[in-house]
């Protein structure tokens, strides 16, 4: 089987945001930017635009039953929720990234011989 | 408290929502909308830079994201219809080019509209770049920089550059790299066969340095080349180089005979050397740095040295102009100017130019609503079309990618054409202004031009592709596949449509407006008095070399004998001769004393006079009315040292000088005198007084427009100049007496060639030659913007009428009398129309202020001309409409009842 294509950076922030709980999209946009530690900041057409297609990949889906959305929030707004799928494509991109962070520590150590 | 943002700013983002695909904006719009209104609000917190910082990032955000969305990916067609993922494809080229063909009479009446208008602009764009962005033909030309001087205290703007104060600058300057002096001349130039007089000009030898030209043979002209009686040298032009001498370098140190007198060539400029006045041939400019005092005649050019601005070159030539203030102008009278080179030769087109370009815009964007109601009607009758092809899975975005492909090629088939008409029509405009086009302005398709066109052509694609292509996908389109509605115009169309011929009528009233003003300037020009008779006059110019004529009686013996031999031709009623006839562009100015004057305070204005001498037959010939006292009789001045007219109070022999006074010299000097004949006047310093024999009327010795100075006539005996016009008031068509004239000179010297013949009516035509130009091309473009705007309102009418043809049937049917039918159609199209000349008056008055200095005293606000405008295009427009509106009252209900 082929591997997964890689998601994108602004695809997997948003998985994690919503790893933790059903969210609408200025709080995805929030938890995205507190994760990233303000280096990604999403923009509501870019972040709508990415929920499109993580909708359209199955990774997520939208909250339709107004019981299933967390209390006090305004009924008007779109609450949007990770799915299995969507879990295990965070997963894999973790892994990737982890791997990714292995080799990097190790390239990382300074090698006899360097000097500066 | 900080305000927050109120709901306009949001309401702003939504507008710009619109560009990201359907699905995303209707789903999340709102979401959008609020997320962006917390942001804004928390940016004005923090203040300005962090809410333009905010907009910054929204709007980029949303482009970005409709770029992807729409262009690349397509993605939204993927999940919500299913369309293929393609780009822009030559099927949908195709598919354009098909529909564009099969509407042939809309597509040729889009395409000829826009032809038009864009022709109009090419060819008046093409104006602007020879006149205005071309650059000069010279390296670095952005450092060229005129020089002159200005004496405002004489009442003169621009004085010409005296030679000693050129030769002061030179020596005493920082700011220039080089400064050159020059006058554009004509030269009598014989090969021994046959005598011409062909263009040319003095330069001082700095010239080349300054233009940082290379001559292509030889070399250019030394110092002692400009000495006063220095060696005779001249340089010739590639032109003269080919035609003459066969490119040859052996040319050099032949010789030419100008001015009966041999001249050595000692080079050969390139074609950039004819940049002043055509010139062919260029002499040294022979100036003599010691001379006494002051003759304003030269020309001055120089190139700035790097990084220097015209304002610091000019306060460094008034720095280096300082002694000569000191040692003989205490007064301050004149100083040295620097101006912008390419100002100072167009500055007589700036607002003609403007004008006409304004005048071609709005001709295209009258167009464009011409193109867009058409387009609109077709967009109504394809709205089943599209509905069909929304139903077969096609998105909105590909079918509107389609609508707008279909503008630019009408665009691009207009552009083409009318580049090509533009470019035809550009021959046809300079042909009205010969005489006023700048010789180094060139006129022709570049690349800039190409791409102004281009770009007309784009602006003019989304202009008029908008309003159809939003119509014909707008509102419900599925609805649109069944029933009758599909074929019929929405209300909103219909308004759509109205506002367009309102925009039109719009346009069409300021061109109106602004041209009716430009004629009536014309007709308030045309018809001032010029002062002298403008039928059956010929003038011409001789010019005796002084080599062969040198002494002042030699002059006035020839002159004498000319004016005795054309006066004895038959169909000659008189002949005179002048040293500056009206209009001639010449001026030769000088100060006097004034007897009974009070002595002139230090900032008292002291204007300058304009010196002609005449023969005594002059005034006659040119028909200038005396007022009073008489004019010159021949024995005037006559008698002993002929030229005596600047002697020394000492050396004066004889009775005193008669000279005639014009009329504004009277008033200037002696106001409210009654009888100035037999006062005094003199030049200043120790010269004998003149009298005043007699007072002539003022001629327009300037132009039409142009106010008179004060002048005085001195009888020609007295200074008989080298160069003059001869003056023929003739009794048969002045022109064809030039044959006769021409022998008569040969006869007296087969060296002089005549030129300049002119008749004084061509002399006024000529001067009037700008005006009467743009004035009618403004007409031009005014009525060609009517005919559209009436054309375009005519056919909305009818189109509207037949669209409502069912409604009128009932009406009809149930009683309805022709006019009421007639009164309903004319009545809501005459609204519009209505509407729209009373905002294009309106804003005719912005116009109005934009030619005010071509207006010659007509005010932007004049009644006849904006009454005669709103009437004509309210007449006209309801005659327009009238036959539609009548048509649609003819209907029979009952074929039409049936056909249901």
């Amino acid at each position: 089987m082929a591997r997964p294509a890689a998601l994108k950076a602004r695809h997997y922030y948003i998985l994690v945001a919503l790893g933790a709980g059903d969210r609408h999209g200025l709080a995805i946009a929030r938890e995205v930017e507190r994760l990233s530690e303000g280096q990604v900041r999403l923009w509501p057409a870019s972040l709508y635009s990415s929920l499109e297609d993580l909708l359209a990949r199955g990774l997520i889906v939208e909250v339709d039953d107004p019981r299933e959305r967390p209390p006090d929030e305004s009924e008007r707004k779109r609450f949007f929720r990770i799915t299995s799928a969507g879990r295990r494509a965070m997963a894999e991109e973790t892994e990737r990234l982890a791997g990714l962070v292995r080799i990097a520590r190790a390239r990382a150590r300074t090698r006899p011989g360097e000097t500066g | 408290m900080t305000p927050r943002p109120g709901p306009t700013r949001t309401r702003a983002y939504r507008a710009l929502l619109l560009l990201l695909p359907a699905h995303l904006r209707t789903r999340y719009g709102n979401e959008m909308e609020s997320w962006f209104g917390e942001a804004l609000a928390e940016a004005h917190r923090r203040g300005r830079i962090a809410t333009a910082r905010t907009w910054i990032a929204a709007i980029a955000d949303v482009c970005h994201v409709a770029a992807r969305e729409r262009l690349t990916r397509q993605r939204g067609g993927v999940r919500h219809r299913n369309e293929r993922r393609q780009t822009m494809t030559t099927a949908d080229l195709w598919a354009a080019l098909r529909s564009v063909g099969r509407q042939r009479t809309a597509t040729a009446l889009a395409v000829g509209m826009l032809a038009l208008g864009i022709a109009a602009n090419t060819a008046v764009f093409t104006l602007v770049n020879g006149l205005f962005l071309r650059p000069f033909p010279f390296p670095e030309p952005d450092r060229l920089a005129y020089l002159n001087e200005r004496a405002p205290r004489w009442n003169l703007e621009r004085t010409g550059i005296n030679y000693p104060d050129f030769h002061r600058w030179r020596q005493d300057q920082r700011a220039f790299e080089a400064i050159a002096l020059y006058d554009v001349d004509t030269f009598n130039f014989s090969d021994g066969r046959s005598a011409e007089r062909i263009d040319g000009a003095r330069v001082s030898p700095e010239m080349l340095a300054v233009l940082k030209i290379q001559p292509l043979a030889g070399r250019g002209f030394t110092e002692e080349e400009t000495r006063p009686n220095g060696p005779r040298v001249v340089m010739i032009g590639e032109a003269m180089w080919r035609q003459r001498f066969n490119a040859d370098p052996s040319a050099i140190g032949r010789t030419l005979r100008l001015e009966s007198v041999p001249h050595t060539i000692v080079g050969v400029l390139p074609r950039q050397g004819e940049f002043f006045g055509g010139a062919k041939i260029w002499l040294p400019l022979v100036g003599d740095p010691a001379a006494e005092c002051c003759n304003y005649s030269w020309l001055g050019i120089g190139r700035l040295k790097p990084g220097i601005t015209i304002e610091e070159a000019e306060r460094d030539l008034l720095r280096a102009h300082q002694p000569i203030w000191d040692e003989r102008d205490e007064e301050r009278n004149v100083s040295p100017i620097v101006r912008d080179l390419r100002d100072e030769y167009v500055q007589d087109f700036r607002t003609a130019v403007l004008a006409l370009q304004v005048s071609v815009a709005l001709l295209l964007l009258i167009a464009c609503a011409n193109v867009a109601s058409v387009m609109l009607a077709r967009a109504v009758s394809r709205r089943r079309e599209m509905g069909i092809r929304l139903a077969l899975g096609a998105s909105r975005f590909r079918l509107l990618r389609q609508l707008f492909i279909e503008s630019a090629i009408l665009a691009v088939l207009g552009g083409a054409l009318g580049l090509v008409l533009g470019d035809a029509a550009i021959g046809g405009l300079l042909a009205l202004v010969p005489e006023e086009v700048p010789r180094w302005a060139h006129f022709g398709l570049d690349a800039r031009v190409t791409l102004f066109t281009a770009a007309a052509c784009a602006v003019t694609a989304l202009l008029f592709g908008w309003a159809p292509a939003f119509y014909a996908l707008g509102g419900d389109l599925r609805s649109a596949i069944h029933g009758t509605s599909a074929r019929t115009v929405s209300a909103r169309g219909g308004r759509t449509l109205g506002w367009l011929v309102g925009a039109e009528f719009a346009l069409a009233a300021v061109l109106l407006v602004g041209s009716g003003l430009l004629l009536r300037a014309y007709a308030r020009v045309r018809v001032v008095d010029p002062g002298f008779r403008t039928g059956n006059v010929l003038t011409l110019r001789l010019e005796l070399p002084t080599a062969k004529y040198p002494e002042p009686d030699d002059r006035l013996a020839f002159w004498d004998r000319l004016q005795e031999r054309i006066g004895a031709l038959p169909g000659v009623r008189a002949t005179g001769l002048v040293t500056c006839p009206p209009m001639g562009g010449c001026h030769w100015g000088n100060f006097f004393d004034i007897e009974g004057r009070p002595p002139r305070g230090p900032d008292d204005p002291d204007p300058v006079v304009l010196m002609r001498m005449a023969s005594a037959g002059y005034f006659e010939a040119m028909g200038i009315r005396l007022v009073d006292g008489r004019f010159f009789r021949p024995e005037d001045g006559r008698g002993g040292l002929e030229g005596k007219l600047f002697a020394s109070a000492e050396a004066r022999q004889g009775p005193p000088t008669p000279v005639v006074v014009n009329e504004t010299f009277v008033r200037t000097f002696w106001p409210g005198m009654e009888n100035p004949v037999g006062r005094r006047l003199k030049f200043r310093g120790n010269t004998p007084w003149m009298t005043v024999v007699g007072v002539a009327h003022d001629v327009q010795h300037y132009g039409l427009e142009e106010p008179m100075r004060p002048g005085v006539y001195f009888p020609l005996t007295e200074f008989p100049d080298d160069g003059l016009a001869v003056v023929i008031h003739t009794a048969v068509e002045p022109t064809s007496l030039t044959p006769a004239v021409r022998r008569v000179v040969q006869e007296l010297d087969p060296e002089l060639p005549l030129f300049r013949v002119e008749t004084a009516e061509g002399a006024i035509r000529k001067s009037l030659q700008l005006r009467t130009a743009y004035s009618w091309l403004l007409g031009v473009f005014a009525s060609l913007a009517a005919l559209l705007a009436l054309g375009g309102g005519y056919g909305v009418t009818a189109y509207l009428a037949n669209q409502r043809t069912r409604e009128m049937g009932i009406r009809v049917a149930l009683g309805a009398r022709t006019p009421h039918i007639v009164r309903a159609v004319l009545g809501s199209s005459l609204v519009a129309v209505g509407a729209g000349v009373l905002v294009g008056v309106g804003a005719s008055l912005g116009l109005g202020r934009l030619l005010s200095s071509l207006l010659f005293g007509v005010t932007a606000l004049d009644a006849a001309v904006l009454v005669s405008v709103v009437v004509l295009l309210l007449l006209a427009a309801a005659a327009a409409n009238y036959w539609p509106a009548r048509r649609a009252a003819r209907v029979d209900p009952a074929s039409l009842l049936r056909a249901e």
